[in-house]
């Protein structure tokens, strides 16, 4: 029986939020707080010749100044595994301040601490390196003679090459075929909050406040790193000011805070500027695709050719996945998809939000528009066409796919029927308008490891419900006191979830849109235990009502169990707590997830863009953005339509506004919120977010599919076709630049 | 340890630059604050004129507005949208409500950032900067006050006083590309001043050249041409060549927000435009 | 230039004691001249509500009232705010009752990440002082100096016009 899941209460962490109570990670008091600011290379490859720090000792306030000269060593680093595996999870296999060797710009070369923010940053300006610098290569242009076939990516999770049948023989065969090249420009996270840990030691025990994806992926790294035991360490994440991957692994920083506090014997604060932001906490990377696509005369695909090429670092093979949705969205039986890597002066890229399904979707999406058009076929129709009823791959049944009511859903709200295919028929006086669309689909990653959580009733009824699990906005704090009120058949008000703290029982990182699916079973398994648990109490009861009862004839709500079908007959928890002189009852519950289940488990969705273009000026003004999904179940349609709409509202961005150009020295030129541009209020348009029903008993006990990145994946696609509609200039570029619009 | 200088009249502002000419004026704080927060310069001292009530003022002074140096963003959108309309609704592009609320238009002045917003409807309104120390004042035109990127002629135990200015006698126009809606710094701008009284046209261009600048020959070219006599639609060949000829006037370079040629181009369409505009609310 | 090129680099900066009057309460603190209010409000007198995201006064995360207007924190020098009124997030909320923006934000889930929230309200409660709230258009420009990397804008115009128009939202 549902009664909390799915409604669309409000925050549970909002109070705070909006009051500014909510202590994050660089707001926590801690008696004899100092700061430390960490000091960036600026050369992007070479060596350090000399650090001069005797200026910046001698400032005041100044506690300590830390290089690779006399940083105190501690463990080792371990391997790059994503944070979903629940593991130690570094964003890098590098540690800098090991050596005087400089492998990218903003590789961090020292750390200054001192009793004030304003005195650490004065004398961080005082240091005196001198570096010979080395040739260097940071972008795809500069390296591309060098590239070569990646053997695996992903921290070796997937394989660099992925082939069914025989792509040559379905382009042979195929009436049409279209060859196209895109760009893609890096991008950065960018979360208002910038990273930030404050690290306290008591003894040889560490406490880090840390802004985090995930706490027990910050305990142990940190426990590696550090040579210290995972049992002494405790972190913390009481609230997260927003990450999109960039707090999903675990970068030097938080290391550094801990060494630095154990340093100079003090807790201390470590924040990131802005600036810092584009060095220290990894990064979308720069890409190109090329992408054929064959299809016979009715517009079914015959063959996928799809292959990357994109500069990574020195240390690790990472590239975002973006061939993996693409090719398993579409019945096709004739697939080849390779990545393809540079050594770069970069840092290892890293998740950033829809990592490969938005640069991937946006080829695939985009060449799809150009074939439809080309067969003279409906946008919408090509994609019925090739409609996957089994996952391309091996044909088994898909977990769940509700997408034809996605697209008949979205048409509908689209007004699609209404749509004059006809390029730059729709104006609005000078103005060009456009309507196009792209679907969406993101799979659903499983946790590496098993899922806990701990539910204990007091015996006044009330519930606390513990998971490690962070919320970085997600809302999934919120989701999960229903998922703990339903378990327990307690009222919503009685319960709270506790949770962002590594001493709490074990969940991997919420990210890949699996924080909710994850921990949503975890939580279900220990409320419905401890519910099952307290059921056979009163069964076993004499003094109970229940006493002797069938209990599959028992049913739980507000707290109080009944008989299905004698409702009279019944008795409270507490009441049956407090007879038997018992404070609480506890359960622990633990998820085991089923093998991964990606390649056959997705989120869908189908999108629907209306465009504003200007075709004097190259200005294109997003009018509407309309999403249907299916995300399985919906654990609070309100966070979850958050989700969403952030989602595609960061299509939008990622299609019009966001990309960090490479300078020729090798750093990241426009560093800053000024140059980086992302969305502003203004720049929002209307934003229609539905979803379908959708049942899926596969991918975890609620089935609950995830909603964080898959209203990203085909927005860009979408506006790009729709200023195809408008303007019939075909973009195989993001950003769409105004230029690209003349 | 810096010195943090608090005047609180002109005479001592002025007299407090003399003696420490390396102090660094805040006004509302904007720009300066960033190369503090940045760590990018230590001044010796800050000169803080937010206390100097004569620079937060603004009035009449015969024929011309003498607006105080000090005076913010939003108030010359809420005070003098009437009077000074291109310059407010340029006013009304620049940074964010909370900037304009603290910005003020001597400070921005003094930044000379060839993309400050409020820059070239000064220039299409010819406005007269006032500048002021101990050794006396001196009136400059605004088109002679900018020298390059971040330069001007300011001397450096000279303040902004106020800009003079007068008002609006015809349609005043102020259009700006930028690649976000809001916030956003100009890709290129362009302001335009229509004075039907005297048959004559100003001009402004701002991130199109090393300084904000005019454009000569399209206000020449407009003055001469536009059918003062006969108010009515305009030839849209007018508008064009007016557009080109504002265009030929920018001096644009690639930098990160755009090209040199977008700029151009970008520029004979505002100017083709606002002209249009101005001609139109000119006719109503 | 670099700063380390300065020749006054090494003159250090000192602190001085400052009077500020912060949500009706007057603090005394002992800071550097050139520290910003951001930096005062979070690391002297701990009121953390404030959030840096920028330093630059490019996200107005920071966003506070003095003398009731909405400035950037970031870019204000704390010293330069002596006789003036200070007003936080914190200053908000009257005697524990939420203002009617904060309610507004909660019941239509205009934050996700909260992080930019209480600059959003602390420049959405100045703006409809300021009057700019005549449609969805006229918010959006003049909320922009908020940038909200959850892309909650939508629904932050829907808190907007909600107190508006003085119409609770009803939760379902």
């Amino acid at each position: 029986m549902t009664t909390a899941i799915g409604r669309p209460i409000d925050r549970v962490d909002g109070p705070a939020k909006v009051t500014g109570a909510g202590r994050y990670s660089a707001d926590v008091p801690l008696p004899g707080l100092v700061h430390a600011v960490v000091v960036g290379s600026r050369i992007p490859a070479g060596r350090i010749i000399s650090i001069d720090t005797r200026a910046a000792e001698q400032a005041n306030g100044v506690l300590a100044v830390l290089t690779h000269l006399n940083l105190p060593k501690g463990g080792s680093v371990p391997p790059l595994v994503p944070s979903l595996a629940g593991a130690a999870a570094t964003g890098q296999t590098f540690f800098p301040m090991q050596d005087e060797v400089i492998h990218y710009a903003g590789q961090h070369v020292a750390v200054v601490v001192a009793e004030t923010l304003e005195q650490a940053e004065h004398a961080a300006t005082l240091l005196r390196i001198d570096y010979a610098a080395a040739p260097f290569v940071t972008t795809v242009e500069q390296g591309r003679e060098q590239a070569y076939e990646a053997r695996r990516i992903f921290g070796g999770f997937l394989p660099g090459r992925v082939e069914r049948g025989d792509v040559d023989a379905g382009l042979a065969e195929a009436a049409v075929t279209v060859d196209l090249g895109y760009r893609y420009a890096a991008n950065h996270h960018n979360p208002i909050e910038c990273s930030a840990t404050t690290a306290v030691w008591q003894g040889d025990r560490l406490t880090v406040y840390d802004a985090t994806q995930g706490p027990n992926a910050t305990l142990h790294t940190l426990a590696e790193l550090l040579n210290v035991m995972p049992s002494h360490i405790r972190v913390v994440t009481d609230f997260v000011g927003g990450s999109f991957g960039c707090k999903a692994m675990i970068w030097d920083h938080p290391a550094l805070a801990a060494l630095a506090a154990r340093h100079v014997g003090r807790p201390v604060r470590l924040a990131l500027s802005r600036e810092q932001m584009f060095s220290s906490v990894g990064h979308r990377e720069q890409q190109e695709q090329q992408l054929t696509l064959g299809a016979d005369a009715q517009g079914r695909l015959t063959a996928v050719r799809h292959h990357k090429l994109s500069p990574t670092s020195h240390f690790d093979d990472w590239a975002e996945p973006s061939l993996g949705v693409a090719s398993q969205l579409y019945a096709c039986p004739n697939y080849q998809g390779v990545y393809r890597l540079i050594r770069a002066n970069t840092m290892t890229p890293t998740f950033t939000r829809c990592p490969g399904e938005a640069s991937g979707m946006f080829a695939l999406e985009t060449a799809l528009d150009e074939l439809a058009e080309r067969l003279g076929l409906d946008p919408l129709e090509i994609r019925l066409r090739n409609y996957a009823e089994t996952t391309p791959g091996d044909g088994t049944p898909w977990s769940s796919k509700k997408l034809r009511e996605c697209y008949r859903r979205g048409a509908e709200l689209a007004g699609w029927d209404r749509r004059d295919p006809r390029v730059g028929a729709l104006r609005d006086g000078d103005t060009l308008l456009g309507w196009g669309m792209a679907t969406s689909a993101y799979p659903c990653y499983q946790p590496g490891n098993p899922q806990r959580a701990r539910a204990r009733l007091y015996a006044d009824g009330s519930a606390v419900v513990q998971a490690s699990i962070s919320d970085i906005g997600t809302g999934s704090a919120t989701a999960m006191t229903q998922v703990a009120a339903d378990g327990l058949g307690v009222q919503l008000e009685r319960v709270r979830f506790q949770y962002g703290d590594s001493d709490l029982p074990n969940t991997a990182a919420a990210v890949g849109s699996a924080g909710a699916g994850m921990v949503s079973a975890a939580v279900h398994v220990a409320t419905t235990a401890l519910r099952d648990q307290l059921i056979a109490q009163a069964l076993a009861d004499p003094g109970s009502p229940l006493h002797g009862a069938d209990p599959r004839q028992v049913t739980v709500a507000e707290g109080r169990m009944a008989l299905r079908e004698r409702p009279d007959v019944g008795e409270t928890y507490a009441a049956l707590l407090q007879r038997a002189f018992m404070a609480d009852a506890e359960a622990v519950g633990t998820w085991n997830p089923p093998p991964d289940t990606s390649g056959g488990s997705m989120t869908f969705g189908a999108q629907f863009a209306q465009v504003a273009v200007d075709p004097d000026l190259g200005l294109v003004r997003v009018r509407r953005l309309i999403g249907v999904f299916d995300a399985g179940r919906i654990l609070n349609r309100k966070t979850a339509h958050s989700q969403l709409m952030g989602g595609m509202i960061w299509g939008m961005s990622h299609a019009l506004l966001e990309g960090t150009r490479m300078g020729p020295d090798g750093r990241w030129a426009n560093a800053s919120l000024g140059e980086y541009l992302v969305p502003v209020n203004a720049d929002a348009p209307e934003v229609v977010v539905e979803t379908v029903e959708s049942t899926d008993t596969v991918v975890n006990p609620l089935g609950v599919k995830g909603v964080g990145e898959v209203g990203m994946v085909g927005t860009a696609a979408a506006i790009a076709n729709a200023i195809h509609h408008a303007t019939g200039k075909r973009l195989h570029r993001l950003p769409i630049t105004i230029e690209d619009l003349l | 340890m810096m010195d943090f200088l608090t005047p609180v009249t002109w005479a001592d502002a002025l007299a407090v630059k003399a003696d420490r000419p390396e102090a660094v004026p805040v006004a509302g704080g904007t720009d300066v604050m960033v190369e503090l927060n940045f760590h990018r310069r230590r001044p010796a001292a800050l000169l803080d004129l937010t206390r100097v009530p004569e620079l937060a003022a603004w009035g009449r002074d015969g024929d011309v507005l003498r607006v105080g140096a000090g005076v913010s963003y939003t108030r010359l959108i809420e005070e003098l949208g009437g009077l000074l309309p291109g310059l407010a609704a340029a006013s009304r592009t620049v940074g964010s409500p909370q900037i304009r609320n603290r910005g003020t238009l001597g400070g921005n002045l003094g930044s000379a950032s060839p993309a400050g917003d409020g820059h070239p409807p000064l220039l299409a309104a010819g406005a007269v900067v006032e500048l002021a120390s101990v050794r006396g004042t001196r009136e400059v035109p605004v088109a002679d006050f900018f020298t390059g990127p971040k330069r001007s002629v300011l001397a450096p135990d000279e303040l902004i006083a106020a800009v003079l200015v007068a008002p609006a006698d015809g349609p005043e126009q102020f259009a700006k590309i930028g690649t976000r809606n809001a916030m956003v710094i100009a890709v290129s701008s362009f302001a335009l001043a229509l004075h039907p009284g005297r048959r004559s046209v100003g001009t402004g261009i701002g991130s199109a050249a090393p300084t904000p600048r005019r454009a000569p020959e399209a206000e020449e070219f407009a003055a001469a041409h536009l059918p003062w006599d006969g108010p009515g639609p305009l030839d849209p060949d007018l508008a064009r060549r007016f557009g080109e000829l504002v265009s030929a006037a920018a001096a644009p370079i690639d930098d990160v927000r755009g090209t040199a040629a977008y700029r151009r181009h970008s520029l004979s369409v505002l100017a083709r435009r606002t002209l249009t505009w101005a001609w139109e609310e000119l006719c109503e | 230039m670099s700063a380390s090129n300065l020749p006054d680099a090494e003159a250090g900066p000192g602190p001085v004691d400052v009077v500020l009057t912060i949500n009706g309460r007057t603090h005394v603190v002992r800071i550097e001249p050139r520290v910003s209010l951001l930096d005062c409000l979070r690391d002297v007198v701990d009121l953390t509500g404030t959030k840096k995201g920028c330093n630059q006064g490019a996200c107005g995360a920071c966003t506070v009232w003095i003398d009731k207007r909405r400035v950037l924190a970031c870019l204000t020098l704390a010293i330069a705010c002596e006789g003036r009124e200070i007003t936080t997030i914190e200053g908000l909320a009257e005697n524990g009752h939420l203002h009617p923006m904060q309610k507004a934000f909660l019941s239509h889930d205009a934050f996700q990440c909260g992080y930019c929230t209480p600059g959003q309200i602390m420049s959405a409660v100045a703006l409809l002082a300021e009057g700019h709230t005549g449609d969805d258009a006229e918010i959006g420009e003049w909320m922009s100096g908020n940038l909200c990397r959850c892309a909650a804008y939508p629904n932050i115009r829907a808190a907007i016009r909600e107190v508006r128009d003085g119409v609770p939202h009803a939760t379902r």
